[in-house]
Formats: C-alpha cells, structure tokens, sequence
C-alpha cells in the first residue's frame, strides 16, 4: 500500500471511529439544551430556595478541595520522581486508583463519623465520652469531610496522570536528565524539579487537571454519602429535581445542570493559572536530600495508612454484629449482610459484565484511535471526546437517556453499556496516550526495514512492549465502570443494578453492614482487576542472567 | 546503489527548509560512502528519505536505484535498504534469539532457526540465544543489531552514526566487524558520521557543509 493510500485509509479508520461519537455526544449536549430550554425553568430555578448557598458550597468544596489536591500531588512528585522508591510509590497507586470515590466516602464516613473509629480510639480514656459526641464531622456544614474525602481520592488520580507522562519513553528520562544537568549547573533537587520538570510536566496534565475540577464541583453520588446535607451542593440538588417524576422538576434540573456547566468552564481558567504559576511559588527552598526522602515517604505513608484505615473500616463495618459505643471493635461478628450480598450475585454479575465490556470497548477504540488519528485530528477532538468528564454528570446524562429512549435501549444492559463505554473513554485515552503516544518511532522504522508489515509491527513489537500499559488501561476502564452511578441508574432507570447503585442507595438507610459489604466489593472488584493487569502486564521473566564479557569473532 | 536527490527540505510552508538539492551519489557493492557534516543539516534526513521513512515533515524529491531497479515508489518494507541507528533498538521483550529470528525472511521454522543460528554462531554468542538482549554489554547488543539487519538479506546499508555510542576500544573493533561485513556481502553502504575516524575510504567523502554551502 502507497504512503498516500495508506494515510487516506487511516483517515478514513478515524472518521468512522470518531463521527458516531461526536453525533451521539452533540446529539446528547442538544437534548440537555432544549430539556433547559424553558424559561421557566430557569425561573424556577433561581427561585429555588437555597440555590445561591448550594452554589456558593459547590464553589467552595469543588474548588478548595481541587487546589488541594494540585498542590499535594505536585509536592509528592517533587519529594518522590527520581527517588530509589519512585517505581514502588508509582506502584503503589493501583489499590487508591482501585478505590472508587463512594467507596471511599462510605470507609472515611466509618472513620470519621462521631461513632466512628477514631473517636472510639481516644474514647473514654481521652475525650471521657462514653457516647458519641453531638458533633458533625461527615456530611458538615462547611463540607470539610467531603473536602477530604475528594482530595484523598483526586490525588492518586492526579499522581497516575504524571506517572504516565513521567515513565513516556521519549520524555520522562530526558526530563530526569534534563534535572540532573540542573542539578551539576547548581540547582537543588528540589530547584531542579520546580525550575526544569514541573513547567513541562503541568502543560500536559492540563486535562488531568480539568477532570479533577469538573468532577469535584459536579460528583453526585460521593457528595450523597459526604457531602454536605444543608446546603447540598448544586449537583445533588439537580439530582433531586431529575429524580423528580414531575417534568417541569426535571427541566429545573436540567437548567441546573447547565448552570454547573458554567461553574466548570469559570472556574477553569484557575488551571491554565495554576499550570503557569507553579513554578513561581514558593518551593524553592533548598532542602537535604534526606530531608526531601523523608518528608515526602513519610506523608506518603501517612496517605497510604488512610486509604488502609478506609479500607480496614469498611472490611470490620461489613462484619460487626452489635458494637456499642465507645468499643474499639464490635463484641460479636455477623455475616449476615455478606449472605445479603452473595445472595444478590446478579449485581455482581452485572458489575462485572459492564466493567468487562466496557473496558474492552474502550480500550480497542481508544487503540485504534491512537494508532490512525492523524495528530491535527488527534488533537481538535480531544475537548470533544473528554466532554463525559467535563460535563455535569447530570447533564450529559440527560441527553443520553433521551437518546436511549429514542433508541429503545433505555432500562437495558446494551444501554447501560453505551452509557458507560462514553463515561470510560476519556479515561482510557488519558491512561494510554502518553505511553502510545510517547513510543519510540524507530521500533516501526527498523520493522519495516526488516520487512515486516504494520500488523507484524504491531503484533509482535508494538503492543508487546505496550503491555503493561494496555493492561493498566484495561484496568482503569474496569475500575471506571465499576464506579459509575448515575449513567447506571439513570439510563438503567433502576432496573439494572450494580454494587455501586445498591451501595449508594443503602448509604442513606441503617444498614451499616450492609453498605460496608457493598463498598468493600466496590474496592475489591477493581483492586482484583487491577492485580491481574498487574500480573499480565509484567515484562518477560527471565533466567539470571550476569553481564558476559564480549566475545569477539574469529 | 545510485541516489539522485532533487530537493530534500523539512518543514511546511514558509517555515520549509531546503537540505539538499541536486545531489547525485553512487555507491557501488561493497564501498562506504560517509557522509559528514554539522547537526542538522540532513544527513540523516537523506539517510531516512532514501529508506522511505515517514519522518514528520521530511519532503524529498529523489531516486533511488538499487541492483538495477528504482526502488523510491516502494514502501519502507519493500525497498530492501538496512538501516542501522545509532541505538541499537533491540527489541526489549525478545530474547536474542528472537530478535534475529524476527528479520529472517519467511521459510520454514526449520530453516529460519538454521539462519538464526548460524548469525549468532557467526557473533560467537552461542551460549546467550535466550538472552534478555538489554542485560548484554553495549558492543554486544550492537553485533547483534547489526547481525539482525544482515539476516533481513538487504541489497544496501545505511548507517546512522552507529558507532557514536560506544567506547573508543570497542568502537574501533564494532567499526572493523562492519566494514568487514559490507565487504563480504558487497553491499553499498552510506555512513552518517561526525568521526573523521570512522571514514572508510577518503576517496568517497561528502562533506554536507561544502554541499550546503
């Protein structure tokens, strides 16, 4: 095939893998319009009670709690790139990754709440209370538990962003290079990585960035379990009025979507300020080596110790019988809401089979994006590909479920599917572009030289060397799926159900244990996908092999 | 080997830069034509363009003769023109073995293991077939990259600064091993260097500066 043919024949590969999705996406962005489109709803809408302190809440959770976890992210990488444990804490995310946010919100709800562990840790003994405190630590209302909860969960997300940028063939040991040059001209470390590699690294974490603030101001199901109660934030109130059966709530909820739409794209230009202003901030103080180590180990370990108390929370939550307060741990054990679990296998089934396809789906676009996307096509539909994660969930949502309804997928598996394969996508294109993209070109110049055809290319060198990261990606699509609450309920319209959807639903009645069980599987299903791509990922194994001296021919 | 090079120029528009233009070389079997010049002023654009690679913004407008035939019109694959880089670029999830049993041409297993084989019998490396190729030192993996390239058969060779990664002990055998191979299979080799050491014959030197200018 000649070089022209072949460029014609990606282009058209990549016309037909983007122009469904972009008709289905702007056919979805037109029906949330015209359900916004009623002036009275936007009436009624800014004569919602509470709306301005439901705004103003959002503003606050979304934005301090993303400006957070920017900064932290940032600080550990400048702590741990280049350092002895860099590969173990890179590593060391999948489990975090693995954690989906209402996960995370029903453990830290078990840890923080005033019967949780931690005040049954220091009680009697340091507080004297012998009953839990009257006080509001989840669900406050200054949202600081939901703050919380948001910056543990964005900052591993934020963190595996800039590990596949910084482990890229092409970029990520050049920069190391690029901060050991630096570092002889007589920067410190520290110095070096502000001055040389973050100004890099920030101009391609942008999307990254974008997603974190997007999904903080407008996440739906996480605010539910930790959110705020009075004021709820603007998502959860446009939530109400969707789940509303009267139609004039939803349009209210559809304006409301739109009007969290507006919040994303004011509140974005804080990245581009943020990926510009880094470097001028104050980190430039120069600090020992050891210093820096343990600085940053140490809150790195205390990040982990977290997600490991959620987790163990959550784990002991599933199995407590009756556990008074201030009992550090519950006088009898049940199994009881594991049977319940087990005997809803058909949730988990589902979960799974989801999970499953989606991924898959995504990942075989995404690759086939990847490999014929001319890089200008590449590049113009980026924003349109990441509207699932710019959009409201709310919002985008409601388009779709009209689209599902126009096509009669509505309240099925197939419609489900298509829902989430839209949510994962830009997940996966962000967990593969770097290593793809980043791939060194003369691999395919020396097989081609050798003779071989693109397919041999790829079958045997391209995606072999890859496979690590098409397994991660994998993994990332499944955890992805798994997480998905509202394109599960809304255009499964209640009758498919996954461990997500009966988790959340739970987390506002009294089954504790119930709701721990579910979480916990929320955790494990993704945490299990991840430790396979892990393992099907590793590179070859080979026997022991010591440097041999040269042997030079007769 | 006969190249005649109308234009050779990178980038687009008005930021288009012309390398080359109206040059004509011959290569005949078994000679090492070098190339010298300063960075960037397409050496390894000519080497990349002669082969057909797709290298972003390269334009050249040329002919390639190869054993009688024009080969400019074929694909990469299809021209039968080595290339080696100046990294080996082995493939890191193949063994050595694999490495070279990759570029054999089709044949039985039987008969591309034999091909295989003999390369590395040829290396002296018997005892390191399955081999991680990335736990091999630099002048070994650069024997086995270049034995890789010979087993695809090719009816030229370019090499692109193949020796400036190594030491200068090893260097000078990698350099002779080489020269030796090009002479024994008589293939027409353009040499992309900055060494005047690495010349092969100071007859047949094209300084890309003098060319420019």
């Amino acid at each position: 095939m000649s070089r022209a043919s072949s460029a014609l024949a990606s282009r058209v590969v990549s016309f037909l893998l983007v122009a469904p999705l972009a008709l289905l996406l702007i056919a979805a962005c037109a029906h949330a319009i015209k359900s916004a489109s009623h002036f009275d709803a936007w009436n009624a809408l800014w004569e919602a009670p509470g709306l301005l302190r439901a705004i103003g809440m959002t503003l606050w959770t979304g934005l301090v709690s993303s400006l957070l976890a920017w900064h932290l992210t940032a600080w550990l990488l400048s702590k741990a790139f280049g350092q002895p444990w860099w590969h173990r804490f890179v590593r060391s995310l999948s489990p975090l990754l693995a954690t989906p946010h209402a996960a995370f919100a029903v453990g830290l709800v078990f840890l923080i709440a005033p019967s949780g562990w931690l005040f049954r840790a220091v009680s009697p003994w340091l507080t004297g209370w012998t009953l839990p405190p009257q006080i509001a630590t989840s669900q406050d209302a200054y949202g600081l538990g939901f703050i919380a909860m948001l910056v543990f969960k964005e900052v591993p997300f934020l963190l595996w962003a800039a590990a596949t940028q910084l482990q890229r063939d092409d970029a990520g040991a050049r920069w190391q290079r690029e901060m050991w040059a630096a570092q002889t001209l007589g920067y410190s470390r520290a110095q070096a990585f502000w001055r040389v590699l973050w100004p890099q690294l920030s101009l391609r974490m942008v999307w990254p960035m974008l997603a974190v603030l997007a999904y903080s101001l407008t996440v739906v199901d996480a605010a539910l379990i930790a959110g705020p109660g009075s004021p709820a934030t603007l998502s959860v109130r446009a939530w109400q009025w969707l789940q509303d059966s009267d139609e004039t709530s939803n349009a209210v909820g559809a304006a409301a979507g739109w009007l969290l739409t507006a919040l994303v794209a004011l509140s974005a230009p804080l990245v581009w300020r943020k990926r510009f202003g880094q470097h001028h901030s104050g980190y430039r103080a120069a600090e020992s080596a050891m210093g820096a180590w343990n600085a940053g180990r140490m809150a790195w370990l205390g990040f982990l110790a977290v997600y490991a108390s959620v987790l163990l929370a959550l784990a002991v939550g599933s199995i407590s019988g009756v556990w008074p307060f201030p009992s550090l741990l519950p006088n009898n054990l049940s199994w009881d809401a594991w049977r319940s679990v087990m005997s809803s296998s058909e949730s988990i089934g589902m979960t799974v089979s989801l999970a499953m396809a989606s991924s898959v789906l995504s990942l075989i676009w995404t690759i086939a994006w990847l490999e014929t996307a001319p890089p200008r096509w590449d590049a113009a539909l980026r924003p349109l590909l990441y509207l699932p994660l710019l959009l409201p969930g709310v919002l985008w949502l409601v388009g779709i479920h009209r689209l599902a309804l126009v096509g009669g997928l509505a309240g099925s598996w197939f419609g489900v599917l298509f829902a989430h394969v839209l949510a994962v996508l830009p997940y996966t294109l962000i967990a593969l572009s770097p290593a793809y993209l980043g791939f060194d070109a003369r691999y395919q110049y020396v097989s081609t030289t050798l003779g071989k055809s693109r397919w041999a290319y790829l079958g045997q060198i391209k995606w072999p060397l890859l496979r690590q990261s098409l397994w991660s990606t994998a993994a990332v699509g499944f955890a992805v799926s798994v997480a998905q609450f509202l394109p599960t309920l809304y255009i499964g319209e209640g009758r498919i159900v996954t461990v997500t959807t009966e988790a959340v639903t739970l987390s506002s009645g009294g089954q504790r244990s119930l709701v721990a069980a579910f979480a916990w599987l929320q955790w494990l299903l993704p945490a299990l996908a991840f430790g396979a791509a892990a393992w099907l990922g590793q590179p070859r194994r080979w026997a022991s092999q010591a440097i041999q001296p040269l042997h030079l021919p007769p | 080997m006969k190249i005649e090079v109308k234009q050779l120029s990178v980038g687009s528009g008005s930021s288009q830069r012309v390398l080359v233009q109206n040059l004509a070389l011959k290569c005949p079997p078994g000679s090492i034509t070098t190339l010298m010049g300063p960075s960037g002023c397409g050496k390894s654009s000519l080497l990349a363009a002669i082969a057909g690679l797709p290298l972003p913004g390269l334009h050249a407008v040329l002919t390639v003769e190869l054993a009688g035939r024009h080969v400019e019109q074929l694909p990469t694959s299809q021209r039968r023109i080595g290339l080696l880089f100046q990294d080996d670029l082995l493939f890191a999830h193949m063994t050595v073995i694999e490495n070279l049993l990759f570029a054999c041409p089709p044949g039985t297993p039987a008969e591309r293991a034999a091909q295989a084989d003999a390369a590395l019998a040829e290396l002296g490396f018997e005892d390191m077939a399955s081999r991680n190729p990335l736990t091999l030192s630099g002048g070994q993996r650069a024997r086995v990259s270049l034995m890789r390239t010979l087993l695809a058969k090719p009816q030229a060779l370019l090499l692109d600064e193949p020796f400036s990664k190594l030491d200068v002990a090893l260097r000078e055998q990698f350099r002779q091993f080489v020269f030796a191979h090009v002479r024994r299979l008589q293939l027409p080799t353009l040499l992309v260097t900055h060494d005047a050491a690495d010349i092969a014959d100071p007859t047949a030197v094209i300084d890309f500066e003098v060319l420019t200018n």
